[in-house]
């Protein structure tokens, strides 16, 4: 289990939920943040930090979203030849700058 | 007894432990495996560094229904946490609490040592990990933490020692509420200070504080913490209007939760799968006489619940009993059979 971000994250990025995450779990792309699906706890601090609701747990959020979310990790992002993996950390990588192609191409 | 405000009576401060087991993490997984320890009759000692049991439960969701405990549809956190304290009670488990695991070494006979940070010794027939996502740090106030220990603190696991205070209580979640309404009554005030206005808390919760009288104070950031020797007052600000505010307080409380990561174990030697320790079916790590169980464990088809937890650390704890003692059985026997 994991909670997912939504589409409502998308061009905000207001990063609340990135101060809540006990394991810093949260990662930074261009337009959207994402859970990093294998290194979350399943707390929820997040979702009620999210001024803008747009966090849910997985079973109850977008499926589309839940799998865009797991994406972002899995398969190599746009540019690149490696999929991002669990780093451990988005301090530490900091913010990753691209967006899987469903969010890359939403309506601004 | 509350998990967020009392330690059990057995905590102890000595220097030197000798126990069979040490449980390192008093969450679900360690204090199950506490009780399973008693009941093989074996003396068990869990460290924890947050001076409370519950582990991410009482950190993070006391107040949250769980689902997935077998035998119980809904259990809140915190009573879960206390049912299994009181499970492992009649067995007299040694609580360290409060106390960061930091060093594995060996004795003579090569059994583990495990050194906390407060300077506990602990000499154990075996060692069960049952971390979690690892060690919990109090996140710091962005103000500063020029007065911790002179009216700054992280926890209250004992109320009475604030009597008479002006308190300022920083956070929006369960722990920073529960605190406001234990403290409510001893104090001379109490205000709470949130810098969203919405609470990570249960809304009952945040009903009886309000109902207490005690001021909330939302959108606000503390920015100073003032006092030559020990701290006299705290400066707030508004986190859109700008306007500050300066509040009487003998003692403030940051509860803006936690941190977690894999801290000193990563240096002990175990192997490590990402940020988790490779066990195999006996529960047993790459070290001797070091076992783990519950999320901190790895291995392929692992799945993150308290209810294989449970499993993991009976089974860890029944192995390291025949570790300890090459004579014990594996199989425990039915608790059905032992008369209490």
């Amino acid at each position: 289990m994991a909670y997912v971000i939504g589409p409502a994250c998308v061009d905000i990025m207001d990063r609340s939920c990135m101060e809540e995450c006990p394991v810093d779990c949260i990662y930074e792309g261009e337009r959207k943040l994402y859970i990093n699906p294998v290194e979350c706890i399943d707390c929820g601090a997040c979702e009620t930090a999210c001024p803008e609701q747009a966090i849910a747990v997985d079973r109850l959020a977008k499926p589309e979203h839940r799998e865009d979310n797991r994406r972002f990790f899995t398969e190599p992002l746009p540019g690149r030849t490696e999929p991002l993996g669990t780093p451990g950390g988005a301090t530490g990588l900091g913010p990753v700058g691209v967006d899987t192609p469903l969010v890359a191409g939403a309506a601004s | 007894m509350s998990v967020l405000t009392d330690v059990p009576a057995t905590t102890s401060a000595a220097d030197v432990v000798d126990t069979d087991i040490l449980i390192i993490g008093a969450g679900p997984s360690g204090l199950y495996g506490a009780y399973y320890a008693g009941f093989r009759g074996l003396r068990v000692a869990v460290m924890d560094v947050l001076p409370q049991c519950g582990g991410q439960i009482s950190a993070m969701y006391p107040e949250k229904p769980i689902f997935d405990i077998a035998g119980f549809p809904s259990v809140r956190g915190r009573d879960l946490v206390d049912g299994l304290v009181a499970q492992a009670e009649p067995y007299g488990p040694v609580y360290l609490l409060g106390q960061r695991a930091v060093e594995l070494s060996r004795d003579e006979d090569g059994h583990p040592v495990v050194r906390s940070d407060t300077g506990t010794t602990v000499r154990a027939g075996a060692v069960v990990i049952t971390g979690g996502v690892g060690t919990f740090t109090p996140r710091p106030l962005p103000a500063g933490e020029d007065h911790l220990g002179r009216g700054q603190v992280y926890f209250v696991p004992d109320p009475t020692v604030h009597t008479g205070h002006d308190i300022v209580i920083v956070g929006g979640g369960d722990s920073a509420f529960d605190w406001a309404a234990t403290l409510a009554p001893l104090a001379r005030s109490v205000k709470l200070v949130h810098r969203r206005d919405r609470f990570r808390a249960h809304g009952a919760t945040v009903e009886k504080v309000r109902s207490l009288g005690i001021e909330i104070i939302t959108d606000t950031e503390v920015t100073g913490l003032h006092g030559a020797e020990h701290l006299e007052e705290v400066t707030i600000r508004h986190r859109l209007t700008k306007d500050t505010r300066t509040l009487p307080a003998q003692t403030v409380v940051a509860a803006l939760g936690f941190t977690a990561d894999l801290g000193p174990l990563q240096n002990w030697g175990l192997e490590l799968q990402a940020r988790r320790i490779a066990v195999d079916t006996r529960m047993a790590t790459s070290l001797p006489r070091v076992f783990a169980a519950g999320d901190i464990t790895d291995y392929p088809g692992k799945v993150r619940l308290i209810a294989v937890g449970f499993g993991e650390v009976a089974t860890a704890v029944n192995n390291a009993a025949t570790v300890i003692d090459p004579e014990a059985m594996l199989f425990p026997g039915h608790s059905t059979e032992k008369e209490n």
